[in-house]
């Protein structure tokens, strides 16, 4: 299998979950070949499975106020919650022959783990234990006659924040989609406390892989244009309809109700963070000056962060185009 | 009639309707399915465009639109009981829709060409 290794940033700073995505979507598009693996993290992130429904499944109202980001995949499954201590695995295969290449690859992940001494397991549920307890939990997406397997695998946890992160606020059982299982997690520290997070991904890099393939800048722009849509509003809502499904405008109380589109161009610096071209807002909100020029002109060209949003809002009137409206609510309008 | 895809959907073409849905060996390669995210009414589904997912307790995939048109019909039964997919695919189609060009079903493959190519390719 190839290892394929992706140029790090400067500091070792991890890219957007989407980035990571969509590296695995252009190797299965465009290496049509070879059988690939790579590893990565990402800053606290909830990603939720293809068919869920968010407003049910992920606690929206900790995640934003926590920071954790939160993402729709294409495969399936439940949510999980990932940060720098969860290690990704991704895995494209040349078959996209589900029950054998899932087997097989879990196998394979498994064998690692016990050639580390781990008394590892796999499961019918694509989950892998130690033990009786889950350390990694995996998923498939079809993609044009190939295989995308990808999963968690935990070196070490903050559980009751995994947990809040996961647990919806509400019980909503009427909402449509697929339903997360939890289970009981266990992580590779627990097991081996002496080896290091980097440690451990050199030796699963070294049992699976045997040749390695650097992403080249055309590889990296590639990646970052099929990263777009996991940005989107309309991707992260998803097809779930009906009143569980979440506001579509959302309201401001002393402000008005806002629709927000966004239009994104790929990410300019490798950062794999797309930057905002056009942003559009609609609502019965009461409007004070020019909209475009005072306001969202100067928001073209700024990274999709709520970070950045916030600064580039900082130097501008806000409350004197819309009425009552501060940078915050805007920033967090714009990027939930 | 009906046509097959290389990406495991059918159509099965009735007058200027077009009846979509997976494979019977789509369906066993996919396992139970959960759930299957479907388009609304009126939506236009063009020809190699995904226009939902289904998913298993294995894997999700894409739909894969074998013809184009706009959506007149959705098989409501199955946002209830997903797994009527794997009961009877053929019977358990996902849409209809209006077809917007019969020609388009020129480059998929009838029946006996699919079994080959199920045969061929695993």
């Amino acid at each position: 299998m190839i290892y394929a290794s992706l140029p790090e940033l400067p500091g070792g700073k991890p890219r957007p979950l989407p980035f990571y995505l969509a590296m695995e979507e252009h190797l299965a598009r465009n290496y049509p070949g070879g059988e690939y693996f790579f590893m990565w993290q990402v800053e606290p992130t909830v990603i939720f499975g293809r068919c869920q429904n968010p407003f049910a499944e992920v606690n929206l109202d900790f995640c934003r106020r926590e920071g954790i980001q939160t993402y729709r995949r294409k495969s399936g499954g439940g949510c999980v919650f990932a940060d720098m201590n969860n290690i990704m695995f991704s895995h494209i295969t040349t078959s996209e022959e589900v029950t054998s290449t899932f087997g097989r690859y879990c196998r394979m992940v498994a064998d690692t783990l016990r050639a580390l001494g781990l008394d590892a397991t796999t499961t019918g549920r694509n989950d892998i234990l130690i033990g009786d307890r889950k350390v990694s939990g995996n998923a498939f997406y079809h993609l044009h006659g190939r295989g995308i397997l990808h999963g968690t695998m935990l070196y070490d946890a903050d559980i009751p924040r995994m947990v809040s992160a996961i647990t919806p606020s509400r019980a909503k059982l009427s909402a449509k989609g697929v339903k997360s299982v939890r289970s009981h997690v266990t992580t590779i520290r627990e097991h081996l406390p002496s080896l290091s997070i980097g440690d451990f991904k050199s030796f699963c890099r070294e049992h699976l892989c045997d040749s390695e393939q650097t992403m080249t800048a055309a590889d990296i722009a590639e990646t970052e244009r099929i990263a777009l849509p996991y940005f989107t509003d309309e991707w992260f809502r998803g097809r779930h309809r009906g009143a569980d499904a979440g506001p579509e405008r959302r309201r401001i109380e002393g402000v008005g109700e806002f629709a927000v589109s966004i239009d994104l161009s790929p990410a300019a610096d490798s950062g794999g963070i797309p930057r905002i071209r056009k942003v559009n807002l609609a609502g019965d909100f009461f409007l004070l000056s020019d909209l475009d020029e005072e306001l969202l002109d100067h928001l073209s060209g700024v990274e999709y962060t709520r970070g950045a949003i916030l600064e580039a809002l900082s130097p501008l009137p806000v409350d004197r185009v819309i009425a009552n409206l501060t940078a915050e609510d805007l920033a967090s309008l714009l990027a939930p | 009639m009906i046509y097959y895809s290389k990406t495991h959907e059918y159509v099965r073409v009735e007058g200027d309707k077009g009846y979509i849905g997976i494979s019977d060996y789509a369906q066993k390669q996919l396992g139970n399915v959960v759930y299957v995210d479907m388009p609304d009414l009126g939506d236009e589904l063009e020809k190699g465009e995904d226009f939902g997912a289904i998913e298993s307790v294995k894997a999700a995939s894409d739909l894969i639109a074998p013809v184009s048109g706009e959506v007149v019909e959705i098989n409501e039964a199955l946002s209830e009981n997903p797994r009527l997919v794997n009961a009877d695919p053929m019977a358990n189609w996902i849409v209809a829709v209006a077809m917007s060009d019969p020609a388009e079903t020129d480059d998929l493959m009838d029946q006996e060409a699919y079994d080959a190519y199920c045969a061929e390719n695993h």
